[in-house]
């Protein structure tokens, strides 16, 4: 039933970890989990999870938490992180419900929601603790655009929210907090900074290997050894869409505490294009010989023929698809010989190869399209799927899980002035769901909410609703919606597009200005327990009205030759004198206009003198012509 | 503000107060008391100093006592008393010369003598006030080349300082860190390999690193964090250790021990408080590349000047899992002897708590100095740069430094050393904000050629019927002027 099983496993294992260790201690647990999916695309999640006491936290000695991150979250007082690299689209339609519920998945680019402390240490004042939260959100937010590499520094006060319904919090974060006071001995008793939950979002920013650098750093095998050697910024940012995420949360039983750092890589690689080779990466027309031919459609050219279509199972392998095997396990992990490092699902017929050079622990559950492979210590480890053509007889396909919802957003209208918002979500389940529906606009769309309408069979239950201050907060709208069982909805609002000042471009204004992606949050029915499953629409590009940017440099050209030819014409109608026609002398040019004119009379007489022989009657026309003309040149200079 | 880069506005002064125990009777003792003050204040090498050298008239083993009981508490008890060394003169059965040493946690002389006529005055006093002397000389050679190089400087005969010395100055001062009121300290274990993946560095700090930075506690605070790294590989920019057949051992080449730090990949990124951080490296080896020693000298560890200290760990035989307290107690001594001096610490004299309060007055010299000139920088940026707007805050901090740096000044001039460094400490940061404010780097840099480029389109062409009317005049006054001078020679 549980289809795609990798979120199920994944939160079933957590709580096994977790109790089973009497005692908090430094743990380090990694997994890769492998699932070919249609399209000849092929899903990759990684996870890496380790864990530090929390005493050993506050007293600063860092084993496999890494210190760079947990310096940052002491001094910013943040109780839990979430941190979201995100790029490409998940398609929902072929490839079914989302890895880990959505849960590890953020917005295109950029997102980041953190609980912070309040100023604890009576701030009284309304506002002041804000003030202090936020102060605390813009450190944070500047040392981790630091840490990886990232422009979160301008997640300002524009683009932070405090989302009411979307998110809670994932660990124990009372307990955790109520503990750390113990262990840093302050006052106790008194009233602990309550939490407050931001988040922002940077759908602009373009997730590149230097993210992924410092994401690797801060595993404790650094991408050297265990399933991280496979990462690979080439191979990873070439996916069709893939997500990289940092969670920090506190994790408290029986009031022992420990703080834990989830990191996770998800990605959906295309396998026909991640094994093309590194050296020519532009695909290239085989050699005769290597096509397989069609023999039943005849081709004219004998140099060329129909490739044959292979409708079976494709070959691959780790190697060649990331470009390198796993380099032996990760031996700091403390997992038990029960938990497996690499789990593959594929149809229980398909031929699968072990390359590796020690004997490798597997485990293939009866009944079940999951196998499980333990990762050799020092030993390169490989999978090999050989080409494998299909049963025709009972073709073995993966079923897919189908997602919660299907969401699509777009923006409607035209002009520069006006656009529409169109949001479709479809439940294609026989049951109601309801959801939270979030959206974080930036300051510069501006929507209009008497437009809000919920069509379809939707119910709008309950609506959070900050308006936008120009440059200073952007809108914040979520909604709680019911969404009857096998139905869609339909949100739409229409908005309003604000002309930006002329320093507040990008340099590629034209390109148009990201509008984060809205989250889906479908809440978990009732008596379920758990954070719910999380979808995100794609960003927007929304195209402002954008000004001639050598405008301001034309207009002080066009006004300073405006006010020259005023100054001109005034400073000369002040200075001229003013004389009658007679006093005005012979300019030099007026002189040598009239010797050219009277050389051209000349030669015209002596053209004429020379054709007088041929022709009489003409001839006098033009001699009685010629000399009135040089006379009345002659009076005219003589006016002068 | 002048007064103070000048150096007129304070005059560097240190005096020492000396107290003076003696089981002897108490006018012999005045006598020596007397007697050593003397000989002090006319040491030309003590230039620097004041002595003031008073007799206790306490019993000096009950003294002694009372001393040795503060030994367990805090530093800062003893060193708020008025005194800045204590000298207890002891008679004592077995020694034969007279001889002296010196306590390690407190300021105290101890001067032991045979009975009789060692006891004189007259032999006593000089060999006491010799042994003072060796006290104080690095620190009058420290101090008085730091005050040679600024306005500070008196016209006192200098502390004559040969090459070598000046050279062991400088070294030790490129080596420490900048004065800060808070450090972070950072202790990290980097790993070729996935062993040693932990050590036990709570044990190890609390033996050797935290007892030492609890006696700096009163010059500085500390904040210290811990990390376990594996896989480092060496830095792609030295050429990594070479193998010698004739020791079997790895070295490591001399050129290659500044580049050592991988910088890039080995996550030593400074703390996030205020502070600097100061770093230390223990580096363990994989084994197919141990032993891995430093080439020539065959040592194992050294230290990055402003930066840190490394050093190389070969585990004997097998590689452990993890590493214990008792493995890493020779790597921490060495730390603690990095940090000292990283941290500035005089080499001599053999007591921590006499080089202490010595390191005290010399950062309290330094800062004073150094925000003296910051002052003066920033009074001849605004005389240069007239335009530049001095907004009020830059004026407050001014202020604020000028008051700081007279209360340092008078607590160096009472001997009130840790209130002097406080106090210079307050005015160096707030020159610096002063110097550093925002908005007035920003006016440095404001060009005229903008205002030109946008003057030119209006200007330019204004600029045509000006030159052509002026041109015209021009023409017309010679024309004039030859009229004139030809109607002249036509009338004569």
């Amino acid at each position: 039933m549980k289809l795609l099983n990798l979120p199920a496993a994944l939160l079933a294992l957590l709580p096994l970890i977790n109790p089973g260790i009497a005692l908090p201690s430094n743990n380090y647990t990694e997994h890769l989990h492998l699932r070919p999916l249609p399209g000849g695309s092929l899903y990759a999640g990684f996870s890496f999870t380790s864990t530090t006491p929390l005493s050993s936290y506050v007293a600063n000695n860092f084993r496999y938490f890494p210190r760079a991150l947990a310096q940052i979250l002491q001094y910013t007082h943040t109780a839990e992180l979430h941190l979201r690299f995100a790029l490409g689209r998940w398609d929902d339609e072929s490839w079914g419900s989302r890895p880990r519920d959505g849960l590890r998945e953020g917005g295109n680019g950029v997102e980041l929601w953190a609980w912070l402390e309040n100023g604890g240490d009576g701030a009284k004042v309304e506002g002041e603790e804000a003030r202090a939260a936020e102060e605390r959100w813009s450190d944070l937010v500047n040392s981790l655009s630091g840490l990886f590499c990232a422009s979160l520094n301008f997640v300002d006060s524009g683009k932070t929210i405090q989302p009411v319904l979307s998110f809670s919090p994932e660990g124990t974060l009372e307990a955790g907090q109520q503990t750390r006071t113990n262990f840093t001995g302050e006052k106790q008793g008194e009233k602990q900074g309550e939490l407050r939950l931001l988040h922002g979002m940077l759908p602009h920013e373009v997730v590149c290997t230097e993210n992924l650098t410092p994401f690797l750093k801060l595993l404790p095998c650094k991408g050297k050894a265990g399933i991280s050697s496979l990462l690979d910024g080439h191979k990873l940012f070439d996916a069709n869409w893939q997500t990289m995420s940092v969670d920090v949360l506190p994790v408290c039983h029986d009031g022992e505490c420990e703080l834990e750092i989830q990191q996770t890589v998800d990605m959906v690689l295309d396998v026909e294009r991640s094994m093309r080779p590194r050296e020519s990466p532009i695909p290239r027309p085989l050699p005769m010989e290597d096509i397989l031919c069609d023999e039943d459609k005849s081709y004219s050219g004998h140099d060329t023929c129909y490739p044959k279509h292979f409708d079976g199972e494709m070959e691959w392998s780790l190697e060649r698809i990331f470009g390198r095997p796993i380099r032996g396990s990760c031996p700091l992990s403390t997992a038990t010989s029960d938990d497996f490092d690499v789990t593959l699902e594929v149809p229980a017929d398909r031929n699968i190869q072990v390359l590796a050079e020690a004997a490798v622990p597997q485990q293939s559950p009866a009944n079940s399209l999951i196998r499980h492979y333990k990762l050799p210590e020092g030993k390169d480890f490989d999978l090999f799927l050989p080409q494998q053509p299909q049963n025709p007889s009972e073709p073995q396909q993966l079923p897919l899980e189908q997602p919660p919802l299907y969401v699509s957003r777009q923006m409607t209208g035209y002009g520069a002035e006006r656009g529409g918002m169109h949001t479709l979500i479809r439940n294609p389940h026989p049951y109601s769901q309801r959801v939270v529906y979030l959206e974080s606009l930036p300051w510069f769309l501006r929507p209009y909410m008497h437009t809000l309408k919920v069509s379809g069979n939707g119910r709008l239950k309950n609506m959070y609703y900050t308006p936008l201050i120009d440059r200073k907060r952007g809108t914040q709208l979520e909604l709680l919606l019911e969404i009857p069982a096998e139905s869609t909805v339909e949100l739409t609002y229409d908005f309003e597009k604000a002309i930006l000042r002329y320093t507040e471009y990008p340099p590629d204004a034209n390109r148009g200005f990201d509008i984060p992606a809205a989250v889906v949050r479908v809440l978990p029915t009732q008596g379920e327990e758990g954070q719910g499953q999380y979808l995100r629409t794609t960003s927007l590009l929304l195209p402002l009205p954008t000004p001639d940017f050598s405008m301001p440099y034309n207009v002080i050209i066009l006004t300073s030759t405006v006010i020259a030819l005023g100054f001109g014409s005034v400073f000369n109608l002040l200075v001229r004198r003013f004389v009658l026609a007679d006093e005005v002398p012979v300019s030099p040019l007026a002189g040598l206009v009239g010797r050219v004119k009277e050389r051209i009379g000349e030669l015209k007489a002596k053209l004429k003198g020379s054709a007088e022989v041929g022709e009489g009657v003409e001839r006098k026309k033009a001699a009685n012509g010629g000399p009135r003309e040089a006379v009345g040149d002659g009076s005219v200079r003589k006016k002068k | 503000m002048s007064s103070w880069a000048e150096g007129q506005a304070c005059k560097l002064d240190y005096p020492i107060y000396v107290r003076l125990f003696s089981d002897d009777d108490r006018e012999q003792a005045t006598k020596v008391a007397a007697e050593v003050q003397n000989l002090l204040r006319a040491d030309n090498d003590l230039s620097l100093y004041n002595f003031y050298v008073t007799q206790d008239d306490s019993n000096a083993t009950i003294a002694m006592d009372a001393l040795h009981s503060v030994q367990h508490t805090s530093y800062e008890t003893v060193e708020h008393r008025e005194h800045h060394l204590t000298v207890s003169i002891k008679e004592d059965l077995n020694v034969k010369a007279t001889e002296a040493s010196l306590w390690s946690w407190v300021p105290l002389l101890e001067v032991r003598h045979s009975p009789g006529k060692s006891a004189d005055p007259a032999t006593l006093a000089p060999f006491i006030s010799q042994e003072i002397r060796k006290i104080f000389r690095e620190e009058q050679g420290t101090i008085s080349s730091m005050v040679d190089e600024t306005a500070f400087t008196t016209h006192r005969p200098a502390g004559q300082l040969s090459p070598e010395a000046r050279a062991t100055l400088d070294g030790k001062k490129t080596r420490a860190f900048k004065y800060a009121s808070d450090y972070h300290l950072t202790f990290s274990m980097f790993t070729s390999s996935a062993t040693p993946s932990s050590w036990d560095i709570e044990g190890a700090l609390e033996n050797t690193i935290n007892p030492l930075i609890a006696r700096f506690s009163s010059i500085s605070k500390f904040t210290v964090d811990t990390q376990v790294q594996l896989y480092a590989s060496f830095s792609p920019s030295i050429a990594g250790p070479l193998y010698d057949e004739s020791t079997r051992e790895w070295q490591l080449q001399r050129s290659d021990l500044s580049g050592f730090i991988n910088a890039a990949e080995w996550p030593l990124s400074p703390g996030i408080g205020a502070g600097p951080t100061i770093n230390f490296v223990l580096f363990v080896p994989s084994k197919d590349q141990s032993p891995l020693v430093i080439a020539e000298t065959g040592g194992n560890s050294w230290l990055i000047p402003q930066w840190g200290g490394v050093q190389i760990l070969n585990p004997s035989g097998k590689q452990p899992e993890r590493l214990s307290a008792s493995d890493l107690e020779p790597v921490m001594l060495t730390f603690a002897d990095q940090l000292s001096s990283l941290l500035g610490l005089p080499s001599s004299p053999p007591s921590l708590a006499l080089r202490i309060s010595s390191l005290t007055r010399e950062r309290a010299t330094s800062i004073i100095i150094s925000a003296s000139s910051t002052l003066g920088a920033l009074a001849r940026l605004t005389l240069k740069l007239k335009s530049i707007a001095i907004p009020e805050s830059v004026a407050k901090s001014v202020d604020q430094t000028i008051h700081h740096l007279d209360q340092a000044c008078r607590g160096l001039q009472s001997g009130q050393y840790h209130e002097a460094l406080e106090n210079a400490r307050t005015a160096e940061e707030e020159a610096e904000q002063a110097f550093f404010e925002p908005s007035m780097v920003g006016q440095v840099y404001f060009p005229d050629e903008h205002k030109v480029a946008v003057y030119v389109p209006l200007l330019g062409p204004m600029a045509v019927p000006l030159i052509m009317a002026l041109a015209k005049e021009l023409r017309e006054f010679i024309k004039k002027l030859r009229e004139k001078r030809s109607g002249k020679a036509k009338d004569e």
